[in-house]
Order: C-alpha cells, then structure tokens, then sequence
C-alpha cells in the first residue's frame, strides 16, 4: 500500500485500553489488596458448610431451605463487601449502583417463581414427605 | 463422588470408542464426506491462493471489531445453513411418514429418521438456529456497527471481544463434532426433564448440548459486558445519550438482557451437569428434586433471550426505514423508551411457555398480561416506523424490501402471539405447530431484518454494494417460501398436530404435509440465488464500489468514514453535533471535510490467545461430554495458565504516528491506495502477540 505504519509499544497515556506495565500495580489488582483471597476462602467455606448440611439431611427440608438461603446471602453480603467493594466512593460507585438496579430483578424472579411454585406444590406436585407435612393444609394430611 | 455409568470406560479415552462413531448411518458418512471434500476445497483454495498468513494475520489472531463481527457472521451463516439442512430433513420426514402404510427406508419404520435420530435433528435444528446463527448474527452485526455508530475505535476490551468470538465458535465446533462422534442430545433444545437426566440420556447427546450451550453463553455473557461498557464509556464527545444511533440504543438494551439472564442459564445448565456427573437431584423428579425447577430456570434466560435477539434486528429496521423514506426516525424517544420497555418486561413473562404446568389460575392470569403489555412498546415502534414511512420519500432498495417485510412478519407473529398469551387458548395450542409457526414467524422477522442488515451495511464494511438483481429474485423467493411452509403449518396447529412428530398418524395431514415440503425446496432454490447474488457481487465489485455514504440518504455516524472502513475507524475522533450526524453534516456541505490536526492513534496489538483459548474450551468441553479426565484437566490448567499470562503480557497495545494516519487518508482521497490491506476491514499490520509474527 505504499505506506509504512510504524509500531511502537504504547508507554504513554490511556487513549485506549489499560496499560499494563506491571500487572501488580493495576488498578483492580490494588484495589483487590487480600479481600479476593479472604471472599474466595470465606465462599468456599460456606459453600462446604451448605454441601455438609444438604449431604447429611441435617435439618428437615423446610428448615434446610432456610438455612441454605441463609448462607446464600451471607456468602453474597460478604462477596459485595471483600470482591466487589461495594461503596458510595467515587471510584466504586457505579458497581454499587449496578447492584442495587440488579435487585429488583431478584425480586421479581425469586418472588415469581415462589409465587408460582407456592400453587404448584398446593395443586399438583409431590414434595418430600416431612416438607409437605409441615405444609399441607390440616385438611390434607392423612388420619392418624 | 462421580456418578457410575454402565458401559466401557477407559482412562485415556473415558468413553470414547471406535464403536461411538456413526459410520454405519448412511446420513451421516454423506454428511462426513461433504465436510471432508469441503474442508478440502477450503484448505486447497487457502494454499493455492497462499491465503494463509492473511488468513492467521489479520483475521485468527485479529481484535478489530470488524473483523471479529465479520467472523461472528460466518459463523451464523455457516450454522444457518446447518439449521436449514435439519429443517428440510423434518420437512421430507414428515410428509414421508404419514399414516401406517407409508413406507420406511434406511431402518426407519417410517420415513427414512428413526424417532431418536429424528429427536436428535429437531433439537439441533433449535439450538443450532437460536444459540449458533441468530445470535452470532446479530452479535456480530454489533461489533461491527456500535463502535462505528458512537465515534470509537474499537470496542472497550478488544482482548476479551475476541475471547468471545473464539468461545462462541467452541461451541458451535462442539455441536458439529457431535455429528461425526457420538450424538446429540435428543430432548428438545430447551431440554425436557427429566429426559435431559442420566437415567434417561445415559448417552453423551445431553452432554454435547449442555457444554456446547455452557460454552456460547460465556462467551454472550462476555460480549454483552463489552458491548455495554462500549456504549456507556467510548462515547466520542458530542454523543450524548439524547443523539445516540437507535440500532446503538437497541444493541444496549438487548445487552441489558444479555448480561442479566444468560448468567442464569448458565447456572441452570451448571445444576443440570452436577445432576448428571456427581449424582446430585435439581432436576429430578424424587430425592428433594424438583423436575419443575429447570423450566422456570430455563425460561427466566429463554424468554427474554427472544428479546435480546429481536431487539437489534428492530434496532436495524429503525436505522433502514429512515435511510430509504428520506426522512428523520418517527419518535426517536418513543423508540428508546420502547426499546428499554421491551427489555424490562421481558423479565416477567417466562411462564407463559409452561402455561399448561397447572400453576395457580392467578399467577397464569399475572403471566398473561404482563405478556400481552409487550405488545405496547412493540406497538409504539411500529406506528413509529409506518409514521417514519408516511410522506417520506420512499425507496424500495433490497435494504428497504427485507426491513418492509419483516414488519409483516413481525403482524404476523405479533398477532399469534397475543393469542398465545391467553392462558385459555394456549391450553388449546400448547406444544403444536401453531406454536411453531407463531415463533418462526418471530424468528423470521429477525431474519429478514438481518438479511436487511447485512445488505444495508456492506457497502460500508466491504466497500462495495451487493447486486440487487439476483437479490431480489433471492428476496421474493425466501418470502414465497416462508408463506408455503408456515401457513399450511398454522393450519396443522389448528388441526392439532403436535410439534416433535416423527410419525404422523393421520393421513388427512397429508395435502398439507406435502406443501411444507414444496415450501422448503422454494426455499433452497432462494438459496441458489442467494449464492448468485454474492458471487456477482464479488465479481462486480469494481463497478459498485461506493463512497462513504453508500446510499446517499444514510444518517447516522458510521456513514461520514470511508467505505470500507479503515482499521482505525475515523482518521480523528468525531465530534459529534446532532442526533442523525451524517445527515447534519451533508446538509451543512460538510461531506467532504478533512481534519485540519492529525494525531496518534492508539490501537490494541493482536493476539493468538484468545483463539488459544476457545481451543482449550473445545478440549475441556469435549473431554467432559466423555469424561476424559485427563484432558479435561489439562485443558482446564492451560486455560488458567493462558490467562495468567496474558495478565503479565506487556505491550498489548501500540500508536499510530498522527504522520502516518495523514498520509493514509490522503492516499485514500486520492484513491491511491487501492483495495488493498489498508481498505480490507483492519487490514493494516499490526503486532501480533502470543504466537504470531
């Protein structure tokens, strides 16, 4: 084509993408400090915990739901605080409110599906035998 | 810990066997000996034309986001046309296997599928035609235009828009390679449970579609960040949300859902492989499974995973109709708002594809509405466009005829599915061909705005227009086509034929079974034409070159830089001063304005790891549907090596001296630099990282 384009490592300012002259001294490697090591070890560890009681049948079904929710938001309270470092900063402001816009889908979703399930189990389907006694309507449960 | 499964398994091969490869089914070594004299064609015409540097240069190890947009379309039309081979082999099976008497043939009892080969083809026919052609379709028609349509130069994470590509082509490999070893899975592409569970696909199908699944959704997931980031970040000054293009300002609320629900699919899809692999109970029907689980799990990502594909194929009918009526969008802001409704609401309709679950009449009665409230902003954008239309200065180009035809389709579709929302009726219609019709009605709405799409924008990425003789002939034979397979298959549903038949018991079906089938070779004639037409597009190129604005009547930013676009985009970044900006320049005789002050142009390095990677995701996918341990963590280590590295990599990125960005751009006025790598879509050199040269 005529021309020679002439190529150099970019070592000046961001027009772009980020540099990365030293992977360590990027931003989100700064910011992570030991908060992604103690979110990945703290996961991991209520994960095991969850993984113990359902392995066990610790707790009866409507107990083990609650207490498997439980550890569910736990373990998302401490993923907002130690990974993402959710803060009304100026730096991290946006990801909080990326966060706060993803709530009322949860609502939504997790509302709806109880919602429906709710019916379902009423009307049609079969649960486990100490759940649907703890649920069913006095009516519904078998003569003693 | 890992489930048993009955059968031969050995450590270096899992389950892999010679007796997995299906040489002994006719349909499939046909098959296998067109790919090979295919594949060598391909290879034959790559050495001849010693396209093989270019071909590992500028295009594998490429992150320009044409490029990656361009590959993004081969794929889906690659996909496309194996989506349509499994459609005609439903069609012919059908019509072929009508009442007890009609014959059998290749050890069909009747028809020449047996019913789980016949499973297999419909359930790659859905996931193949959503997950591997429309979306890699309209996912690459993104790539190409939201940068162009904002000012940028790029997307914002080049690195990680190729990871996208190469984990969406991971997964489209994946299905294709199922069709040579083992099978696919043959539970529907929405997966019915518990078919979709080990006791009862002990096969390695199931496997195929989930990891194939697993595969493109990471990489949508991925491209939905970047795409939205782009459009919130990369803005060029002057484009303030209120000037936004319209297909940008579609291509950020399909990403809304994007980045929202293919997460959720790829967790349903992570409990259904513990289910199968360690033995776990999510999806099963005892044991404190609930069956059920998977279709709500499912259907939160499915149903809005429609909108994600439909809202850019409006986006493309939004930015065609003005170019061709000679006149500004109808209700720009209506259209945004409609566009962003669209995506809210698509959050609260899932339940409408399990109406017939038996939920509670109320919850059926919630999921009705708010699926008819869909219908509001769809309509607002469809008075929007006839209002667009109404005393504008029409011209049927072939952009303008696929755009005008997808608003019938989209009546069409629109209508049945307002039907369909009626609990009341879906009891009638659920799970027969009605159902089928009405979504490829939608679906063909998607269509016709991507066949609109491609021949609106080509000018612009290839710099040359596509003939309009052979492709009109191609247009209105598609349409006939789609009339004479749909509307005998509407009448079928009404009839009630079930969807997923491999045998038909009523011979009364027959006349109409026979038209689907003259509908489907209508459609492979349009095919013919489609192939004419790109051959004397490519032959005539020369004589339809075009310039900038390839169309005359163009509006927004992409249309004010060259034809084909130069890799770096614009020669300066644009300032941005109106809502249609091509337009407000043409008016203001600014056509023809040059940069008075060149400056560097910072550009991301190419790299071989992200197709590095999209290898390894094949390796590991593949080593897990047979349970080749071994390779599964080999490939898992080098994919985290891989990223490691590339953590570390400097100079990923270099500068254009402003010098050399002037001299380009005077070569290009004076039309000095012919089509050369510099016209082909980011065809200048670059450096290439990670393996390249």
């Amino acid at each position: 084509m005529g021309i020679h384009v002439h190529l150099r490592v970019f070592a000046g300012r961001d027009y772009m993408t980020e540099s990365n002259h030293s992977t360590f001294e990027h931003p989100e490697v700064q910011l992570a400090g030991t908060g992604y090591v103690a979110a990945y070890v703290a996961g991991i560890a209520l994960m095991g915990l969850s993984l113990m009681l359902v392995k066990d049948h610790a707790l009866d079904p409507t107990a083990l739901g609650i207490a498997i929710s439980g550890i569910a938001g736990l373990a998302a309270l401490l993923q907002c605080v130690l990974l993402l470092h959710m803060t009304l900063s100026r730096t991290q402001i946006w990801q909080t409110v990326a966060l706060v816009l993803f709530v009322p889908l949860f609502i939504l979703t997790i509302g709806l599906t109880s919602w429906m399930f709710h019916g379902l189990y009423q009307r049609t389907m079969l649960r486990p035998i100490a759940a649907s006694q703890a649920m069913a309507p006095a009516p519904l449960r078998a003569p003693r | 810990m890992l489930v048993h499964i009955d059968g031969p398994w050995s450590p270096l091969l899992g389950r892999l066997a010679l007796t997995e490869i299906p040489y002994k089914n006719p349909i499939l070594v046909g098959t296998f000996l067109f790919a090979v004299v295919l594949a060598v064609v391909l290879v034959g015409l790559t050495t001849y034309f010693g396209f093989w540097r270019t071909l590992w240069r500028d295009w594998l190890t490429s992150v320009d986001h044409k490029k990656i947009g361009i590959m993004y379309i081969l794929i889906g039309l690659v996909m496309l046309f194996r989506g349509f081979i499994d459609a005609v082999m439903m069609r012919t099976q059908q019509a072929m296997a009508v009442g007890p008497h009609s014959a059998g043939y290749l050890d069909a009892v009747h028809g020449y599928l047996t019913p789980y080969h016949f499973d297999q083809i419909y359930t790659a026919h859905g996931t193949i035609m959503i997950l591997f052609a429309a979306t890699p379709l309209l996912v690459g028609i993104m790539n190409i235009l939201v940068p162009l349509q904002i000012g940028a130069r790029d997307m914002a994470y080049p690195y990680l828009n190729a990871v996208s590509l190469w984990l969406t082509a991971a997964g489209a490999a994946l299905v294709m390679a199922s069709l040579f070893i083992g099978d696919f899975a043959h539970a529907g592409w929405f997966g019915i449970v518990p078919v979709m569970e080990l006791p009862y696909s002990p096969g390695v199908g199931v496997d195929y579609w989930m990891w194939a699944f697993q595969l493109s959704s990471i990489g949508t997931t991925l491209g939905g960040i970047n795409l939205l980031a782009t459009i919130v970040k990369m803005r060029a000054p002057g484009m303030t949300w209120g000037r936004l293009p319209i297909f940008t300002w579609a291509s950020l609320s399909a990403n809304l859902i994007s980045l929202t629900t293919f997460p959720v699919v790829t967790v349903a899809l992570a409990l259904l492989a513990l289910d199968r692999y360690l033995g776990t109970h999510f999806y099963t029907a005892g044991l404190g499974g609930n069956l059920m689980l998977y279709n709500d799990l499912f259907w939160i990502w499915g149903h809005p995973e429609v909108y994600f594909v439909i809202l850019p194929a409006f986006g493309m009918i939004s930015e065609i109709i003005p170019t061709f009526a000679e006149k500004p969008l109808f209700g720009y802001m209506g259209m945004v708002v409609a566009s962003l409704g669209i995506a809210g609401v698509s959050w609260g309709v899932w339940l409408h594809h399990f109406f017939t679950m038996a939920a509670a009449p109320a919850v059926n009665a919630f999921f009705s509405i708010t699926t008819m409230a869909v219908g509001i902003p769809t309509g607002v954008k469809v008075f929007n466009w006839a209002f667009t239309m109404f005393r504008g200065r029409l011209r049927f180009d072939l952009p303008m005829m696929w755009a005008s035809a997808a608003l019938f389709f989209l009546l069409v579709g629109g209508l049945t599915g307002m039907m369909n929302a009626f609990a009341t009726n879906d009891y009638m219609v659920h799970n027969s061909v009605f159902v089928v019709a009405h979504f490829h009605m939608m679906l063909l709405l998607i269509v016709y705005a991507i066949f609109g799409g491609v021949n609106y924008w080509f000018p612009k990425v290839f710099g040359f227009r596509l003939e309009q003789r052979f492709g009109r002939m191609f247009f209105w034979l598609f349409t006939a086509g789609t009339a004479v397979v749909f509307v005998p298959m509407f009448t079928l549903g009404f009839m009630g034929m079930t969807r997923r038949l491999d045998y038909v018991a009523f011979p009364q079906w027959q006349p109409l079974l026979d038209i689907e089938v003259v509908g489907i070779v209508i459609y492979v004639l349009s095919a013919a034409f489609l192939v004419a037409q790109l051959y004397v597009s490519l032959r005539d190129r020369a004589q339809n070159r075009v310039g900038a604005d390839a169309w005359g009547t163009s509006r927004s930013l992409e249309w004010i830089t060259h034809s084909p676009v130069p890799f770096y985009n614009f020669a300066v970044t644009p300032e941005v001063h109106a809502r249609d900006e091509r337009s407000w320049r043409h008016e203001r005789g600014l056509d023809d304005a040059a940069p008075v002050v060149y400056e560097d142009i910072h550009m991301p390095c190419k790299t071989a790891i992200p197709l590095g990677l999209g290898a390894l995701g094949f390796g590991l996918a593949f080593a897990l549907v047979w349970r080749i341990w071994w390779l599964a963590l080999l490939c898992s280590g080098a994919i985290v090596a891989l990223i490691v590295i590339r953590a570390f990599m400097t100079g990923t990125s270099y500068t254009i001296p402003a010098r050399d960005v002037e001299k380009m751009e005077h070569d290009r006025k004076r039309g000095a630099a012919k089509p050369a790598r510099a016209q082909v879509p980011g065809g200048s050199p670059a450096p290439v990282l990670g393996g390249g040269t």
